[in-house]
């Protein structure tokens, strides 16, 4: 039985139906969910499609295959189907953390899908690699960690994230059903996509890319320190780099204002 | 009661607090950890129960983030997935963390926050709860580790149970299937249309090469030929060791005609020379085939009808193959019934001898015989040796039958000088088999037959294969050396095919070199084949031999021989073996 690919990834589409494809990719550890703050700054004028990486949000756990996620490349392909799919054509893919390699590795393979590529916090290695002074800000035995953070909560994140909320006093944005299932992912592959995602050196692959890109560079970002993407924007030919003041990883998030204005404001720059 | 005017009036359904309540103090000393932080996740206030679990002090945390209190691999998660969820939800609940306390202390808790937005000029806030989760968290370690250990040991006994039934199925010293296997997947074989064909290879003198050069080398060869059968045979086919050298292909044929070329195919991937033990060895097999098992037909019955018709390959010369044919009174029903039928037959003199001559080829002259063994079925007639020797062989009839051969060779020697004597004496050349050469008796019948009949030891010349001899080369030394000192010839039977070794050239006391009839077969018209005959006749002449070549059957072959030095020849250009009285009218034709 095949299931189709906007089952298997959960796709979402909204926004102006004729307008340019704006297409989102979350990053570990949420789901499309986390893009939710700056769709309102898209839905006018493009056509945006929001979907869940395998393992995460509401995919379909069936299609979980060890192996096939055993390397970016899975990921890449599943995003490339996607568009194939829907019939995307110039898309402008926007994606967040782990997931911007997956759209270099997409890139890299299909440059004629692609129009631009807006990488939101990239980085393509996590881990230092000494012997090139290359510094990705984390070592083996941190993403060990990381991993062991995930059995961790694996109870808790196995429970799907029930909304226990002792006495929240703001009203959420978010009606109560996306609430319920907000980053649910299954443990057992939260570790993989984690272990591939992390682990993974993209590198090499950044300049294979002739995709235009934006690189939007947060401030204080634990997971993507600002060395790392004066590095990509380096790597990447044509890139342009753009400093966000966001504080954290996500700024599409805590800031998703700036985020999206800065986005916009690329798109609209003359290719 | 009187409300006192220092209680604050109730104010809709939110009930007065105690008067006495020190909020303050609550908050300070709470059961648990709490902290505010501000819009950048820096804390802005922490309780003296967290700074008091941690060990920090609150002029060091306050203006600090949050997150440089846990661990990276903690704060990475925090960062991916608390804040974001925190940002959109509003809320996290019960995140399992360590925060670190001083002196990097790890202090494992359960964290839950809720965010209040920003509302009319007062900036968003984070209100953080840290409840110390010792205990949790140490349970919930072992029930993770549980689960990780269960799956571990749920993919080894997966892993375990699959080797099981691979060991099961398979022959561990080839990999192919074994018999057990072998019936497992004929089941899966089975359904409509043409059922399977099964063939049966049976490697020719495996025995022999275990015998000779031991189980270890006999191993080896059956690996070499498992994966020569392997790469011959398409994926599908089913191939299977079912014991000892006997290898059972099972096929689907569309066509009936494609049984000839695959077998062919399979003989001819067993002929290629196998080097065991850094011994050259020729392997042959005797393949029976039994095609397209019928819809009743079991496993059993397709194998018995393959069984059959490989006893007829190997009766019909060996290095063969046949197909079962349910209309023929195959010679091989029942081996049971031929050893019954044999040793029935050499009690009531069924046996025969017939001599094959053996000429001078320099002069033409007939120099001796070979003896050959006959079997006189009563109902299958004139049947020969490779009819029934080996089943003697097997079963030790061959003692019998063996003292018999020796015997009446000698007396039919005797009886020729009687009857012609001032004709040229003629020697007499007996086969003896391995499992005569090891037979302790051997010796006492050769010499009381000779005594018996008062032949002239050196008129009698014993053949024996270089395999019986490499079976057990001191025992066979012994014994040589033994018939030697009777005054008995011996030779090297099949020279050729097995070790061709000098080294027990030299060892064994041997007087006749004679070579295999499939070198003479190409002798004049393949250069190879030509080489080695002359090689083997100097081999023969320099350890001061006499070179014999057997199975001669042309003139051209003759000459070559005659051009090589050969001292004797024997084959069909001469004479088949000819009985007792034909051979004396045969003889007394040659002579005149």
């Amino acid at each position: 039985m095949t299931t189709s690919v906007a089952a298997r990834n959960h796709v979402t589409v909204t926004g102006r139906p004729d307008g340019p494809v704006v297409l989102f990719s979350h990053g570990f550890g949420c789901d499309q969910g986390m893009w939710q703050r700056v769709l309102p700054y898209f839905t006018e004028d493009h056509r945006v499609v929001l979907f869940d990486h395998v393992g995460a949000g509401r995919s379909d756990p069936a299609a979980w295959n060890r192996e096939k996620y055993a390397s970016l490349d899975g990921y890449a392909a599943d995003l490339l189907e996607i568009c194939e799919e829907l019939d995307l054509r110039d898309v402008v893919l926007v994606a967040h953390s782990v997931s911007a390699m997956m759209a270099v590795v997409a890139a890299a393979a299909r440059p004629d899908r692609f129009s631009r590529l807006v990488l939101v916090a990239p980085s393509p290695c996590y881990i230092d690699d000494p012997g090139s002074g290359y510094v990705g800000g984390f070592s083996r035995e941190d993403i060990d960690g990381l991993l062991e953070s995930l059995d961790s909560n694996y109870f808790a994140w196995a429970a799907a994230m029930a909304p226990m909320v002792m006495g929240n006093p703001g009203t959420p944005e978010l009606g109560a059903e996306l609430t319920g299932s907000f980053c649910r992912t299954d443990p057992e592959m939260a570790r993989d996509f984690a272990r591939v995602t992390f682990l993974s050196d993209s590198r090499l692959l950044l300049q294979q890319v002739t995709t235009p890109a934006l690189v939007l560079q947060c401030s204080e970002d634990l997971l993507a320190p600002v060395e790392v993407g004066r590095y990509v924007h380096q790597q990447l030919a044509g890139s342009t780099l753009v400093q966000l003041a966001a504080t954290g990883h996500c700024p599409h998030v805590s800031a998703p204002e700036e985020t999206a204005t800065a986005i916009l404001g690329y798109l609209q720059t003359v290719r | 009661m009187t409300a006192g005017p220092e209680v604050a009036p109730a104010t809709g359904s939110t009930p007065a607090l105690p008067a006495d309540l020190d909020l303050e103090q609550l908050y300070q000393q709470a059961p648990c950890g709490y902290l505010v932080l501000a819009e950048d996740h820096t804390i802005s206030a922490v309780n003296d129960t967290f700074l008091h679990w941690t060990g920090h002090h609150r002029e060091d945390l306050v203006g600090t983030r949050f997150d440089a209190l846990l661990p990276v691999g903690d704060r990475i998660l925090f960062s991916t997935h608390c804040l974001p969820q925190l940002a959109v939800i509003g809320a996290v609940g019960e995140i399992v963390i360590d925060v670190l306390g001083t002196g990097g202390v790890r202090r494992p808790a359960l964290l839950t926050a809720a965010r209040t937005p920003a509302t009319d000029g007062v900036p968003a806030s984070t209100r953080v709860i840290v409840f110390s989760a010792h205990e949790r968290r140490r349970y919930e370690q072992e029930l993770i580790a549980a689960l990780h250990r269960a799956e571990e040991s749920d993919d080894r006994r997966a892993g375990a149970e699959a080797e099981l039934r691979f060991l099961a199925h398979h022959d561990p010293l080839t990999g192919l299937l074994n018999r057990s296997g072998l019936l497992a997947e004929a089941d899966a074989l089975g359904g409509p249309g043409a059922g399977p064909s099964a063939l049966l290879i049976d490697l020719d003198g495996f025995k022999a090469v275990n015998d000779s050069l031991g189980h270890a080398a006999g191993d080896e060869l059956l690996v070499v030929v498992a994966r020569r059968l392997r790469a011959a045979v398409r994926e599908s086919a089913v191939l299977a060791r079912p014991a000892g050298d006997e290898f059972v292909l099972l096929e689907v044929f569309a066509d009936p005609a494609d049984v000839e070329p695959l077998v062919e195919r399979l003989i001819g991937a067993l002929s290629a020379p196998v080097l065991v033990h850094g011994v050259e060895v020729v392997v042959s097999a005797s393949i029976g085939v039994a095609v397209g098992a019928g819809a009743d037909d079991t496993l059993e019955d397709l194998l018995r009808r393959a069984d059959l018709a490989m006893y007829r390959a190997k009766a019909r010369g060996r290095n063969r193959w046949e197909q079962y044919d349910p209309s023929s009174t195959d010679p091989a029903v029942g081996r049971l019934q031929l050893l019954g039928d044999l040793r029935r037959g050499v009690v009531a003199g069924e046996l025969r001898l017939h001599y094959q001559p053996r000429v001078e080829v320099r002069t033409g002259v007939l120099a001796g015989v070979e003896a050959l063994v006959r079997w006189n079925h009563p109902t299958r007639g004139l049947l020969p040796p490779s009819a029934f020797i080996e089943a003697a062989e097997e079963s030790g009839l061959i003692r019998t039958l063996g003292a018999w051969v020796i015997d009446e060779a000698i007396a039919q020697a005797v009886r020729w000088q009687a009857e012609d004597p001032h004709a040229a004496p003629v020697e007499m050349a007996v086969n003896l088999s391995a499992r005569q050469l090891a037979d302790p008796a051997l010796v006492g019948a050769v010499t009381g037959a000779l005594a018996r009949h008062r032949l002239d030891p050196s008129l009698l010349v014993l053949e024996i294969t270089e395999t019986a001899l490499m079976g057990d080369p001191a025992g066979a030394l012994a014994t040589l050396s033994a018939l030697r000192a009777l005054g008995v010839g011996l030779a090297v039977d099949d020279f050729g095919t097995g070790y061709s070794s000098l080294t027990y050239l030299k060892h064994f006391p041997i007087d006749e070199l004679k070579i295999d009839r499939s070198f003479v077969a190409g002798l004049g018209t393949d250069h190879g084949d030509s080489a080695i005959v002359a090689s083997c006749i100097q081999l023969a002449h320099a350890l001061g031999l006499r070179a014999v070549a057997e199975g001669v059957e042309t003139e051209t072959q003759r000459l070559a021989l005659l051009d090589l030095g050969c001292d004797l020849a024997q084959g069909y250009h001469y004479a088949a073996p000819l009985a007792a009285d034909v051979l004396r009218s045969w003889s007394r034709a040659l002579s005149r």
